[in-house]
Parts: structure tokens; C-alpha cells; sequence
């Protein structure tokens, strides 16, 4: 984990800077389609870099890599610090394959200023990469909030329902919330390698380096308090049961491409696994927090899925799936055992392909009916039955069917969890049916059975551009379905080290340090 | 006590700014009465060229490190005071720059309108110096005084005369408490100059005496419990003026507060710890929730102002270097981003000839840039990455978790949350409402030209504030030696590793 490879290239400072370049570039640009094509081809352009960075990509290691370096501010510590592991490199291409199917998306279903959507989601791509590339928790940070800022904008300005205002600003503030108890738990990790490093006479007295702080070891009972404050960070932007009811507010009133990024790059809990996991292993596994996490975990599964079968509006049906699915993801972080991990982390990269998938075709749905709501649907499959088709395999995808990816990470999830402790693994799998009761019940209702009376006589199937994306993201579901290795060995390395980092605690990586400085 | 004149040439150099100052400042004057046909503009760069001048001779001084002491420890010139000269200059111009056009609405007395602007960045450059109790009261009053008549001049303003009125009362209120409690303290103490006062007992006398010295002071930075007169008089001045008042006296009252925490007071420093946490809370959470209420934008950022000095008081409360360091870069994002937001509202009130918050409504349609500029420093007043004021909360916010102020520190940063409640009601405004009147707000270049400068500082301090922190850090080099270990000294920029 602590081993770094340097990148011959700044590749990654490349794709930070790319969207946020090209957003500034659209400004400039007058014509409407010109605006489109622009914001198409910069963010294939980061398309094309996020791929290159996944092959060039050494797998079965742990290693940070294509890191690049650079003091910032180095009176408070602080400095650029960008690399990718195993654990981030996945999320750094899904950001930018979403991105290009979202501008795909929008490209007619936004009438309204275009130009200042297109910048918006290419600043949103920056600050979300920005999100899974640093190692400086300031810098970290930085990304974390300005994220805010665009996605304010996309939820206020494009957003469908009328409760759109009450919807963005509730975004905003319950993140906000969250991440100022992130920042005096960063702001305590600091203070904690300050007084390391004064005792340890070391050049450097102050460091936010996500390495840097592995190294020094944390008391427990400071541990247990930087986790609850870094938990809310995580927990508010994740987000985790209770700490949730932002989300269908957020997914359901925003624009399609808001809650695509939304719902589809689970970043608070990517946080748990990239911050709050090694920097307080000892914390993570002490029987309380592991707890506490297990029951929100199970209370998040169960709540999410029982909501979720009583919501008539495909949108808001999918909020309280995504809040199911994430009770998911925790049980298989704090299962703590290499299962359960790489479940969690396969799992996340999962639902950025089915529960996004499952956005667009709500948004397929949207553009035809003018609604998600259940009583304007029935019998679609005669009407659209392409749409049909991959609205099941999505859907498949996302309860989890054998064959599709789904599969693999719920598997690995339970499989971890039953390994770490039966009684959270019974109540896990109860979520399963759930969730295959909401989704099923809900397609039957809206596309199987007789035409229903809302339904228009004529309707389009699915066009040019929305083929692209649907196929785009069958091909990514039956690929991680059915041939997931290459997506494991990439993670490997680094959920190893993880593993090992959980069993030894803090005060081993002291003899790592000593390692590294030999080195 | 016996005072001896006897200064050389030498002495004098430390008094170069000043001097330089004060003779611009009878030309200023001069000028006005001797040319009555000489635009008014002209006057305002004439001033602008001293202030210039001025802020070459702090720098030069800054640079050169010519540092001391005048007339028996009174006055003193070190690094700190030459930050808060150059601060108080720089404002002073930024407000000059801002007003040109204002002026233009006056009937009467524009020529002295910049005279006074500059006599006041006068005496404020004395407060920075002050380091007794004699020269603390003497410069703050100097300084005042030419506020007391900006403030109302908008003479045919019922608004600005009652805020005239309160700022003049409340102001001479506090000038007596100051009196008071100096008397106090030279009864106790027999001394005068903060320095020699470290070994003074803490006697009920002297804790009154500082206490109501504290309370003008807080008067002066706009602390609750003395910020009553805060939201009447922002918003009954003209808004260059308010600008002005938001910023100068503040930086020009912490030098003093500096001084006299970290050396007068620095044995007791147990007891003004929880006096400062007190205020900073009360500052914050009031102000703050006050704030949500507001329909006047300049009632707004008067309370914004209010909660941003509670901000500066935790690092007041913590009370090691690091924390000084982290005060004086928090007032320098302070400055920018107070100034370039009172920038806009001159700009939009010029247009629209109304400072209510309504009237913003589709300022983006009318003004991309002024929305966007105003945009960017509300969002680094509320402390959002990567501004400015981002930066400045959290060197704050390090420094105080160092000394375990964990309280404070949360107060504060449930604070942000709600302040960003209420920057987001205007930007909601800018933004999303539609505009009442869609014709586009025309600005002016000296207005631009702040607006731009005050970008530019708000941006660059947040993505690249190493040199500021180097800045202000050695501008406090001679508080080293507080808060005990040595290891409290920011290890000099050196590439990470090892």
C-alpha cells in the first residue's frame, strides 16, 4: 500500500484537468450542436485516457501508481498528491464512461442552456475524479466539496420536479453537514502524525499524505473518534441509512444525469474503503463500530428494499434500491475479510453499470410518458419491446441474477459476511429477496400485462442514442458477469494489502516505515 | 515618567510611511481647495498615487527588514505591523478604486470625501504600531474620527444619519470604557507599555481594566456582545464607506488585540482563553442566525462580517504562533472577498438603485460577471474549496485543534453549514430567479479593476497560498516563542519524503 510507481507522464493530472479544461473551452464555443459535439468528444478524449491508465495498469499489486507529486502548501503539509491502486483505478474509468454516456443522453433530452449543462457535468467529471485520485486528504477534500457546486447547479437548474429548489439545497447542506466533521477528523489525523513526528525528530512535522499517515501509529480511543467523524463525512454523502433522506429528494428532482452520477458513483463509501479502513484498521474492527455498521448495514438493506416495494415512481423506486444496495456494500466493507472487500469494491463498480442503467431507462421512460409514475405504464413490452428487453437485463442485473455482474458481487458480499458472522448474513440474504421482489413486481406492473390506459398508441422504441448507451452498459453487465477476472485481478493486489493492514494494526506499519526509508 | 525626545534620521526612516502619508494628505487637501474646477477623479487617483507611494515604502521597508522601536516603546515598527500597514493601504485603495464612481452621487464635499478616506488609513496605520496603552487610545480615536463623518455623508439620507448617529454615540461610548479601563491599568500596574506588564498579578482591578479595553476593542471588530451598532451603520452608509468599515478597523484592531493577548496578557492566558471562546461562539451563532433573516444584502454581509470574526477569534483563542499566523492569513482572504462582494453590491446598486436581496434576482442574466465574481466570494466567505477563504478557515481551524479547542471547533464548523444556508439564498437569487428587468448592468473600469483584483487575490490565495502562509508566518516571528514547544515553528518548504 505504501509502495508508490511513479508515472513517467502526468496521465492522471491529464484526466483531473481534461473536463474542467474542456468545460472552460465550451464557454467559448456559441453554436448549440457545436456545444454538443465539444462536450462529447472531451469527454471521449477522457474516455480514451481513463482506458489507458486501466491497461497500463499493473494488476495483483498493491502498489500506488502513476503517482505524481508535488508540495502545495508545504506550511500546513499539504501537497498534490494523485495516484491510482486497485482500489480507485475501477471507479477512475466508470467516472469517465458515465460521463460520456450521460452527455450522450443529454444531448436532446436538455432543451434549456445546454452550454452551461455540458459545463456542468464536465466540472462535475473533475471534481469526482478528483475525488478517486487523490491521496492527500486536503486535496481529497478540496474535490469532495467543490463537487457541491456543479451539482447544485444540475440539481436547481435542469431538475424535473417542482420541489427541485428544496431538493438541491437539501443536497448541499446535509453533504456540507457531513464533511465538516470529515475535515476535524482529517484536521486530528494531522495533529496525531504532528505529535509522532515531533517525537520522532522527523524533517517533516506536518503531513495530510494519505502515506504519510499510514505510517504513524494512532491510539485506539483517538482511532474511535476520528472514525465516528470521518463516518460522517462518508455516511451523509454515501449514503448510509439514517443519514439518507437527502437521496430520493435529490434523485427524484434532479435531472437524469444528476442522479446517474449520483446514484451510480457510491463515493462515501469508496471513502470508508479508501480512508476510514487503513488509516483506522484498529477502529474499523472493534466490536462496537463493526456493530453498529452491521446493524445500519442490515437496517439500510431491509428498510430500503421494503420502501422500495411500495413506491408507485420509478425514480423514487430506484433512490430507496440504491439506499438497499449500499446497506449491502457496508455489510461487505465491515465483514472485513478479503470476501467481503472485494465483494464491496466489485459491488460499487457493479451499480455504477446497473443502478445508472436502471436511471436511463427511467429516463427513457421519462421522455416517453412524461412521467415515472406507475399509473402511466402497462404492457409496454408490445409498444418498445427493445426497451423492454434491456430495462429487464439491467434490472437482472441490478438484483443480482447469476450471469450478469451483479451476481459476482453480492455473492462475494454474503460470502464474506456469512464468513464473518452468520446471524448478519441471514438478514442480508432476506434483502435479496426483497430486492428481487421490488424490481420484479414493478416490471410486471409496467411493462408485462395489458396496454395500460395512459399508454400512448404510438411510441417510439428505443433510438440511435439511446441503443448506444443501453447496449454500452449490457455489454459492461454480461462482461463483469460472466468473465469477471480481469476486474478481479485488478483489485486483488490491493484488497490484500488492505486485508493485511486490518490484521495488523496501526502500530505494525511502524516497521513499514522504517522499510520505506531504507528503501 | 520622563519622556526624551532625542531622534535621529534613522528613527525617522521608521517613520517614513507615515510620513509620507501625511504629507499626501495635505495635498490631497490642497489640492482641493487650491483647483475647485479639478475633477473629482482626478483627486482620487492623486490619492490613490500616495497611498501607492505609501504601500512602496512598507514594502520596501518589509523587505530591506528595518525594524524598531520610537519615542520610549510607544511605537513600534516590526514585521506584524508592517503586515497590517500594508493591509490597511491595500484595502484603503480597493475602496478608493470602488468609490469613484459612488461619489458622483454626493452633493457636497466630494474632495474631502477622499481626504478623509485617507486620513482615516492614516490613523489606522498608527493603531497597527500602538504598543502602549497611551498611543492604543490616542491612534484608535484618530482613526475613528474620520469614520465618524464618512459614515453619515450622505447627509440627505435619513439612514445614513441615524447611522452616523449610533456609530458617533456608541463609538464615544467606547472610546470612555477604553479610557476607563487604561486607567484602570496603569492604576494596578503603573505601567503603560504592553511589554512591561508580563509580570503583572492579576488583580480584580486589572482584569476590570482589561476587560473594558477588550469590550472597546470588540466594539472596534464588531464582536457580539458590542456589534449592535454593526448592521444600522453598514447599512446606512454609503456602501464604499461600508466596505471600508468592514475591513480596515478590523485588521488595525487586531494588531492591537495581538499585541496585547500575546504580550501584556500572555501569563494569563488560562483565563482570556475562555473569554475569547465565549465570544468567538456567541459571534458566530448569533450573527449566523440573525443572517437567515436578512432582505438587505448589506445587513447581510454586516452579520456574515459579525460570524466571520467569530471565526478569527478561535484562532485568537487558541493563542500560539501558528494560530497568529492563521489569524492574519484569514484577515488577508477576509479582505478580498469582503471587498470584491461590496464591489458588486456598488456596482448592482449603481444599476438598480437597490441593495435588497429581491433585486439580485437574475443577476446572471443581467451580469454573468458581476454574478460570477459575487458568486466566488460569497462561496470563499463560506469557506468552499479551493477559494480563498477555504484555506483561511482551515489553517484556523488546524491551529485551534492543536491546542484542543474542540468545542470551539465544532461550533464553528456547524457554523459554515449554516452560513452556506444563507450565501446560497443569494446565489439561488442570482441564478435561478428570474429578473425583474433583464436590461445588462453596465460597470465601471475603477469598479472592474477591484472586482478583478479582488478575484484574482481570492482565487490565488486558495490554489496557491504558500507564499501568503510564508508571508504571514514570518510576519509573526517574534511570537515564536509562544505556545511553548519549539517544535510549533512551520519547518521551512522543503520537498516531501523520508
Amino acid at each position: 500500500m505504501l509502495e508508490e510507481l511513479a508515472a513517467s507522464f502526468p496521465i492522471l493530472s491529464c484526466l483531473l484537468f481534461l473536463p474542467l479544461v474542456g468545460a472552460a473551452v465550451l464557454w467559448l464555443v456559441e453554436d448549440e450542436d457545436m456545444v454538443r459535439t465539444s462536450a462529447l468528444t472531451i469527454s471521449l478524449v477522457e474516455l480514451a485516457l481513463a482506458i489507458f491508465v486501466l491497461i497500463r495498469f499493473v494488476p495483483e499489486s498493491a502498489a500506488m501508481q502513476f503517482s505524481e507529486h508535488a508540495s502545495w502548501i508545504p506550511g500546513l503539509g499539504i501537497s498534490y498528491h494523485l495516484a491510482v491502486d486497485g482500489i480507485s483505478v475501477l471507479f477512475v474509468g466508470l467516472t469517465a464512461f458515465l460521463t460520456v454516456l450521460v452527455v450522450i443522453y443529454s444531448w436532446d433530452t436538455i432543451r434549456q442552456q445546454i452550454k452551461l449543462y455540458m459545463m456542468c457535468v464536465l466540472a462535475l467529471e473533475t471534481t469526482t475524479m478528483g475525488v478517486f485520485v487523490s491521496l492527500d486528504l486536503i486535496l481529497f477534500f478540496v474535490f469532495w466539496e467543490l463537487m457541491l457546486i456543479p451539482s447544485y447547479f444540475l440539481i436547481k437548474l435542469w431538475g424535473g420536479g417542482a420541489e427541485r429548489h428544496y431538493a438541491a439545497l437539501k443536497y448541499v447542506l446535509y453533504t456540507l453537514l457531513g464533511s465538516v466533521f470529515m475535515l476535524v477528523g482529517i484536521a486530528l489525523l494531522n495533529l496525531n502524525f504532528h505529535q509522532w513526528a515531533v517525537l520522532h525528530h522527523t524533517d517533516q512535522v506536518y503531513s495530510f499524505d494519505l502515506l504519510d499517515l499510514l505510517t504513524v501509529p494512532i491510539p485506539l480511543s483517538q482511532q474511535i473518534l476520528i472514525f465516528w467523524l470521518m463516518f460522517m463525512g462518508f455516511a451523509f454523502k454515501a449514503p448510509v441509512f439514517p443519514f439518507h433522506t437527502w437521496l430520493p429528494d435529490a434523485l427524484l428532482e434532479g435531472p437524469i444525469g444528476m442522479s446517474v452520477v449520483l446514484a451510480g458513483l457510491k463515493l462515501g463509501t469508496f471513502g470508508f474503503m479508501r480512508f476510514s479502513i487503513p488509516l483506522l484498521p484498529d477502529a474499523s474492527k472493534s466490536q462496537t463500530v463493526v456493530a453498529i455498521l452491521m446493524c445500519l448495514g442490515i437496517a439500510a438493506i431491509l428498510y430500503g428494499a421494503i420502501m422500495a416495494l411500495i413506491q408507485p415512481d420509478f425514480r423514487r423506486l430506484l433512490a430507496f434500491s440504491s439506499i438497499s444496495h449500499l446497506g449491502f456494500i457496508v455489510i461487505g466493507l465491515f465483514a472485513l475479510n478479503y470476501q467481503g472487500l472485494q465483494g464491496s469494491l466489485l459491488t460499487m463498480i457493479n451499480l455504477g453499470f446497473s443502478t445508472a442503467g436502471l436511471f436511463f431507462i427511467a429516463g427513457f421512460l421519462y421522455s416517453r410518458q412524461q412521467t415515472t409514475h406507475l399509473s402511466a405504464f402497462g404492457g409496454m413490452a408490445k409498444q418498445v419491446p427493445l426497451l423492454a428487453s434491456y430495462f429487464l437485463l439491467i434490472g437482472l442485473a441490478s438484483i443480482g441474477l447469476p450471469g450478469t455482474n451483479g451476481f459476482v458481487g453480492e455473492f462475494l458480499i454474503l460470502l464474506g459476511t456469512f464468513k464473518a458472522n452468520w446471524v448478519y448474513g441471514a438478514f442480508a440474504v432476506t434483502g435479496v429477496v426483497f430486492g428481487a421482489a421490488y424490481f420484479l413486481w414493478y416490471y410486471e406492473r409496467a411493462i408485462l400485462g395489458p396496454l395500460g390506459k395512459a399508454v400512448k398508441s404510438t411510441m417510439p422504441d428505443l433510438q440511435l442514442r439511446e441503443m448506444i448507451i443501453a447496449v454500452s452498459l449490457s455489454v459492461m453487465i454480461l462482461w463483469i458477469g460472466l468473465y469477471p477476472s480481469p476486474f478481479l485481478r485488478i483489485m486483488n493486489g490491493s484488497i490484500q494489502a488492505l486485508v493485511d493492514r486490518l490484521d495488523h494494526g496501526t502500530v505494525a506499519s511502524l516497521t513499514d516505515s522504517v522499510q520505506r526509508q531504507d528503501h | 515618567m520622563n519622556f526624551e525626545l532625542n531622534m535621529s534620521l534613522s528613527d525617522l526612516l521608521l517613520l517614513l510611511p507615515e510620513i509620507v502619508l501625511t504629507v499626501w494628505l495635505c495635498l490631497v487637501l490642497i489640492a482641493d481647495f487650491a483647483f475647485p474646477r479639478l475633477p473629482k477623479e482626478q483627486l482620487a487617483y492623486f490619492s490613490i498615487a500616495g497611498l501607492v507611494a505609501t504601500l512602496g515604502c512598507l514594502t520596501w521597508l518589509d523587505i530591506s527588514n528595518i525594524t524598531g522601536t520610537l519615542f520610549a516603546n510607544m511605537y513600534v515598527l516590526d514585521r506584524m505591523a508592517l503586515f497590517f500597514k500594508m493591509f490597511i493601504v491595500g484595502a484603503s485603495i480597493l475602496v478608493i478604486l470602488a468609490s469613484i464612481e459612488y461619489v458622483q452621487k454626493f452633493a457636497f464635499f466630494r474632495g474631502e470625501y477622499y481626504f478623509l478616506i485617507v486620513m482615516s488609513a492614516l490613523g489606522m496605520m498608527f493603531m497597527a504600531s500602538a504598543n502602549d496603552l497611551l498611543s492604543l487610545f490616542v491612534t484608535l480615536e484618530f482613526s475613528t474620527f474620520g469614520f465618524y463623518v464618512l459614515v453619515a455623508y450622505l447627509r440627505d439620507d435619513v439612514a445614513s444619519n441615524e447611522a452616523g448617529l449610533k456609530f458617533f454615540i456608541l463609538g464615544v461610548f467606547a472610546a470612555g470604557l477604553l479610557a476607563y479601563g487604561i486607567s484602570l491599568v496603569y492604576g494596578e500596574t503603573g505601567k503603560l507599555v504592553f511589554s512591561d506588564m508580563t509580570s503583572a498579578q492579576p488583580t480584580p482591578g486589572l482584569i476590570i481594566g482589561f476587560l473594558l479595553i477588550f469590550a472597546a476593542l470588540g466594539f472596534k471588530i464588531g464582536a457580539v456582545p458590542f456589534h449592535s451598532w454593526i448592521p444600522d451603520t453598514y447599512h446606512g452608509s454609503p456602501t464604499p464607506v461600508t466596505a471600508f468599515l468592514s475591513i480596515a478597523p478590523k485588521g488595525a484592531a487586531f494588531a492591537i488585540l495581538l499585541r496585547m493577548f500575546f504580550v501584556a496578557l500572555a501569563s494569563f492566558k488560562p483565563m482570556w482563553v475562555v473569554l475569547l471562546a465565549a465570544t468567538s461562539v456567541l459571534s458566530m451563532t448569533y450573527a449566523n442566525i440573525v443572517a437567515i433573516a436578512q432582505k438587505n444584502i448589506k445587513r447581510l454581509l454586516a452579520y456574515s462580517g459579525i460570524a466571520q470574526i467569530g471565526n478569527v477569534l478561535i484562532g485568537l483563542a487558541a493563542g500560539t504562533k501558528m494560530s497568529n499566523d492563521a489569524i492574519l492569513f484569514y484577515l488577508l482572504t477576509y479582505l478580498f472577498a469582503n471587498i470584491g462582494a461590496f464591489a458588486v453590491i456598488i456596482a448592482v446598486s449603481h444599476a438598480i438603485g437597490s441593495e435588497e436581496i429581491d433585486d439580485y434576482s437574475g443577476l446572471n442574466r443581467r451580469s454573468p460577471f458581476l454574478a460570477f465574481s459575487m458568486l466566488l466570494f460569497l462561496l470563499s466567505l463560506a469557506g468552499v474549496p479551493p477559494l480563498a477563504g477555504f484555506i483561511g478557515k482551515l489553517y484556523i481551524f488546524v491551529a485551534a485543534i492543536k491546542e484542543g479547542l474542540y468545542t470551539l471547533i465544532t461550533v464553528g464548523l456547524i457554523n459554515i453549514v449554516i452560513s452556506m444556508y444563507y450565501y446560497l439564498i443569494v446565489v439561488k437569487k442570482m441564478y435561478i430567479a428570474e429578473p425583474n428587468d433583464p436590461t445588462p448592468i453596465t460597470i465601471s473600469t475603477p469598479l472592474k479593476v477591484v472586482v478583478y483584483i479582488s478575484l484574482a487575490g481570492t482565487l490565488l490565495i486558495g490554489i496557491y497560498p504558500q507564499p501568503f502562509i510564508d508571508w504571514v508566518v514570518s510576519a509573526t516571528m517574534m511570537f515564536s516563542h509562544i505556545g511553548a514547544p519549539a517544535s510549533t515553528m512551520i519547518p521551512p518548504a522543503s520537498p516531501f519524503g523520508g
